[in-house]
């Protein structure tokens, strides 16, 4: 398996060559977020220093302009009730549906599979009446408009994590829980003494997924949050580049604004999401 | 069979009702009326139907006659091609690399993840300040480095398959390596000491050792990567808009949204809608036909 | 350990939103119903929000009726486009429409008027008689019952911005009123040979400006209006003929380079630029530059869209298009009667209109009286004195699928794709 040298560097090339490619982007937006006005399309690859070019001028606006503290609070209460929501609810279907054995195992799966296919785009109006006619959708209540966008995100989040969590929980031996049946759990309480730990990085990758794709979902949210004490952060930054028009420094602050929590967020929790997603995808 | 815990089956409906309540509400109950859409006549967002199309069937055979259609379709098969040939190549390429060195490997699973976690909105943004015709940064960088005497209008006929595609790929490619990565890393390393005493080395072993092996793993790729493929929108559509350039950069995705939203055209919007599940079923079914091992359910 | 760190937030985020949300439903509005209801909360949606030149002016005036009042004006206003009015409509329908909305009176509005869905200016009139009183009545738009709905807000122009270092630069003359197409196509070649875009248009997402012109130039005033049966009659043929004249300039190289692939917002960055020496527009652009381009707004001026067979290049596009509306749903709630028909006045009121309005009409009895205008303005307001006649957009008239077909073909007829009689008549089956 070792290889001699030359080999390897060339190895270290192709793989540093393509992390250029994910980081550079990331690191040019940066810079130019750093950048004066008017710059940006003349010379946008230097580094901004003190005195030619620099300034913070770009995020002082974004900042002035724009509510963002109240953003990334909808957000977080938006992403993080469907994260909580889909675990939850995901892990039991997925439970239910590996361990028990019924008549409608089969159907009920692939009404799972056919759901990941659904464009949000063909379900949204009916979910859009429904809601209204329930009084939650466009009320004018800051609380029921968040709602109204957390009940189809958590819908649209749960076809990916029952399948991924079913395809990790297959894998916790079953006598595990038999001793423990044995023992004198009942079933909730095998469930939640032994799958849940045992799957622990599974549900640690669902739970990032639908954080992930709940805060970054501009179209259900810009469908049901319309006022500015509702909006969330995305659709902030969706506000900013249709205001900014060719205010690129503006534009490329914003983007900064909201990718850096995530990318903290990202970092701080990764070696969980690797390991999850990897664990739950080999299997399913 | 099936051990004496799991006989009584009445906590099953505890287990199994909050999923498909959610199912049931938010995507089947919609998607019904999708059907139902798809043979009425719906001059409007949120009007409701009024009655019939002429005749009923009339949006599935206009599905046959739209020439924006079929650019959609074949734009979106050829996206579709190219996400498994290269989303999950480079990703498998990656992976292997990765595979075989020690120093620096979690480095580099990190920083390939990073496209993944951002909204496809900042990347649309990001993409478009990139591919911008006077000023982006290729433009800049080509014409620095002397390559261009002109700037280069990445977004026109000549030129929009790659200005399109590539950030598409970009994207996924960190997702696709994760899944990979982790496949290779439960191949048993014995495997690997057998295959070199019989004189199996270098690419002979990725060849006959660890692709057969990795074949489960490479599957569930490919399913989510056709999905993924026709359910496409986002940042084709902040890049490009309806259709760019000249009617020829349709997607599936971007022409559905846009007969629905931006053309009133909401029962031969939901036809499409249609048309994407089925494609998805079909082209998962075909894919897991080809490439699955028998004995994998 | 980690995990239990995400659950701690988890649990600190929801026990907020639950203390947050008990704080929400404390302070409901209690009030029932009295003539100065304070702390009442509208809706409102306008087409202030975006990029509007008037969103600074806008939400001053917000402000300024907020503090006078006590009331809370939750605005979910947008930038104008179809999507935005798909958005209006749909909510409408499903009964979740706005207390107060500012929206087109042409017939776009048609649907929610048909559905008695607003309450028309008579009725409001007859419990708050002063109610629009400020208007001439003769101007408000007649709704297809006759009735009148909206109160009108600020109008609008369109005509031909010019970037004069540009054109100084490439020794062409800043076109005055009695501007000819010949003189205009002569004025292209000049420029282009200097290096310059003659036109800055992007034709992919705003061709409509060219098109209404190109119609003009076509026809006259009077029969400016008129809406094609087919390609084939004598509107037709305009329509037709003014697809064709686009098409001409197209082939000539006078528009950008990727003017089918680029925004407006890039192509009018050129004209702000000084790379573009013409741009059509509207009233509304003029704000835009002087937010954007403060120091640079002795380039631009206001001249005159060339003019062609009967047309005189001092006729313009112009009108109001868009008013304030008080829905049904607003009007039959007693909680919000009064503050709906109070934030309507407020806006509409001369003081207000006044900061909207630097050079565009507006149906006031004792017109708008802005405050100093900067040289791009005056320039806008001297052009506007030598404008001999103004006519509506007749795409304002048409449904806004047929709107939306015609303008998204003008790119494949002016590359030869489908033919100008082809776009008219696939526009034309969609209104």
């Amino acid at each position: 398996m070792k290889k001699i040298t030359p080999a390897k560097a060339g190895i270290y090339t192709v793989l540093t060559l393509w992390a250029l490619t994910t980081l550079y982007p990331f690191i040019w937006v940066i810079l130019n977020s750093f950048r004066e006005k008017g710059l940006i399309r003349r010379d946008s690859f230097s580094i901004p220093l003190p005195g030619s070019g620099l300034t913070l001028d770009n995020y002082a606006k974004a900042m002035d302009r724009f509510d963002f503290g109240n953003a990334y609070l909808n957000s977080l209460i938006v992403s993080v009730t469907v994260t909580i929501a889909v675990i939850l609810i995901a892990g039991f279907a997925a439970y239910g549906l590996v361990r028990f054995r019924f008549k409608l195992r089969g159907v009920c799966y692939s009404l799972i599979m056919a759901g990941m296919m659904f464009p949000v785009f063909s379900t949204i109006i009916p979910v859009f009446r429904m809601e209204a006619a329930w009084g939650i959708a466009s009320s004018g209540s800051r609380w029921l408009s968040l709602l109204a966008v957390i009940l189809p995100q958590i819908a649209g989040n749960l076809c990916f994590a029952i399948i991924v969590l079913m395809g990790f929980i297959e894998s916790v031996p079953l006598e595990l829980e038999e001793s423990a049946y044995i023992d004198g759990c009942n079933v909730f309480q095998v469930y939640f003494h032994i799958i849940m730990p045992a799957a622990k990085s599974s549900f640690a990758t669902v739970a990032i997924f639908s954080f992930l794709w709940s805060y970054n979902d501009l179209f259900t949210q810009n469908f049901f949050l319309r006022v500015p004490r509702e909006k969330t952060i995305t659709l902030l930054l969706n506000e900013i580049s249709s205001q900014a028009g060719v205010d690129y420094g503006l534009m490329a602050a914003s983007v900064v604004l909201i990718v850096v929590p995530v990318l903290m967020v990202y970092i701080f929790l990764q070696k969980h999401i690797i390991k999850g997603l990897t664990a739950g995808a080999v299997k399913g | 069979m099936g051990p004496t815990l799991y006989r009584k089956k009445g906590p099953l409906i505890v287990f199994l009702l909050p999923a498909f309540l959610f199912l049931i509400l938010f995507l089947y109950y919609p998607f019904l009326q999708n059907i139902w859409n798809s043979f009425s006549h719906i001059t409007g967002l949120g009007t409701p139907a009024q009655g019939l199309n002429q005749p009923w069937y009339g949006n599935y055979v206009t599905l046959f006659t739209d020439p924006k259609l079929r650019t959609a379709l074949g734009n979106t098969v050829l996206l579709t091609l190219c996400t498994v040939v290269f989303q999950v190549g480079i990703a498998l390429i990656l992976a292997l690399l990765v595979d075989s060195i020690h120093v620096g490997a979690q480095l580099f699973r990190t920083l390939y993840f990073f496209p993944i976690v951002i909204s496809a909105t900042a990347l649309g943004l990001m993409f478009n300040l990139i591919f911008l015709f006077n000023g982006g940064m290729l433009n800049q960088l080509l014409s620095n480095l002397g390559l261009i005497s002109q700037n280069i209008d990445w977004k026109d006929t000549d030129h929009f398959l790659f200005t399109m595609f590539a950030p598409v790929m970009w994207q996924y490619v960190g997702f696709y390596f994760v899944i990979l990565v982790t496949g290779l890393n439960n191949i048993s390393q014995d495997l690997y000491e057998a295959a070199a005493l019989d004189g199996c080395t270098g690419f002979s072993q990725v060849r006959y050792v660890t692709l057969p092996l990795l074949r489960n793993v490479l599957c569930t790729c490919l399913v989510l990567a056709i999905t993924g493929a026709l359910k496409v929108f986002d940042l084709p559509w902040v890049m490009f808009g309806a259709g760019m350039p000249q009617d020829q950069g349709w997607l599936t995705g971007t022409y559905m949204y846009d007969q629905t939203f931006n053309r009133g055209n909401v029962d031969y919007g939901s036809t499409i809608a249609i048309l994407i599940v089925v494609l998805g079923v079909l082209f998962s079914n075909i894919a897991n036909r080809v490439f699955k091992p028998r004995d994998y359910i | 350990m980690k995990k239990k760190k995400l659950l701690a937030l988890a649990l600190t985020a929801a026990l907020v939103s639950g203390i947050l949300a008990g704080c929400g439903n404390d302070n409901k509005p209690s009030n029932s119903g009295g003539q100065s209801a304070s702390n009442v909360e509208l809706t409102v949606v306008t087409s202030y929000g975006g990029d509007d030149g008037n969103r600074k002016n806008y939400e001053n005036a917000v402000k300024s009726y907020e503090d006078a009042t006590g009331n809370k004006i939750l605005d979910a206003s947008d930038s104008s486009n179809e999507e935005w009015k798909a958005k209006v409509l749909t909510d409408f329908q499903t009964g979740t429409e706005p207390d107060v909305l500012f929206f087109f009176t042409n017939a776009d509005a048609e649907p929610f008027v048909q559905a008695g869905k607003v309450v028309d200016i008579a009725t409001i009139r007859a419990a708050y008689p002063d109610y629009a009183d400020n208007m001439r009545d003769s101007m408000l738009a007649s709704a297809v019952d006759g009735k009148n709905y909206a109160v009108p807000s600020s109008g609008f122009w369109e005509n031909m911005f010019v970037n004069t270092k540009v054109l100084a630069d490439c020794g062409v003359a800043v076109p005055g009123p009695d501007y000819t197409w010949d003189q205009f196509l002569k004025d292209c070649e000049a420029i282009k040979a200097k290096g310059y875009s003659p036109i800055a248009c992007s034709l992919f997402e705003v061709p409509h400006y060219w098109f209404e012109f190109a119609v003009m130039n076509n026809g006259t005033l009077e029969n400016h209006l008129d809406i094609p049966a087919s390609a084939d009659d004598a509107a037709g043929q305009k329509w037709v003929a003014a697809l064709n004249d686009i098409k001409d300039l197209y082939e000539k190289g006078y528009f950008p380079v990727n003017t089918l692939t680029a925004t407006d917002a890039e192509t009018v960055q050129l004209f702000a630029d000084g790379e573009a020496a013409f741009l059509i527009d509207g009233s509304w652009k003029v704000n835009h530059f002087v937010d954007n381009y403060g120091d640079q707004l002795d380039n631009y001026a206001i001249a005159y869209v060339p003019a062609k067979g009967q047309r005189k290049a001092s006729e313009a596009i112009g009108g109001i298009s868009m008013g304030y509306f008080i829905t049904k749903k607003a009007w039959d709630d007693p909680a919000k009667q009064a503050a709906a028909v109070e934030f309507v006045k407020h806006m509409t009121s001369d003081e207000v209109m006044s900061t909207f309005v630097t050079t565009e009409v507006t149906a006031l009895k004792n017109g708008a009286s802005p405050a100093g205008l900067n040289a791009l303005q005056q320039a806008a307001a001297d052009a506007n004195a030598n404008i001999t006649g103004v006519v509506g957009a007749v795409q304002d008239t048409v449904s806004s699928e047929c709107k939306a077909d015609l303008f998204a073909n003008v790119q494949n007829v002016v590359t030869g794709k489908m033919s100008a009689e082809e776009a008219v008549n696939s526009a034309i089956a969609q209104n």
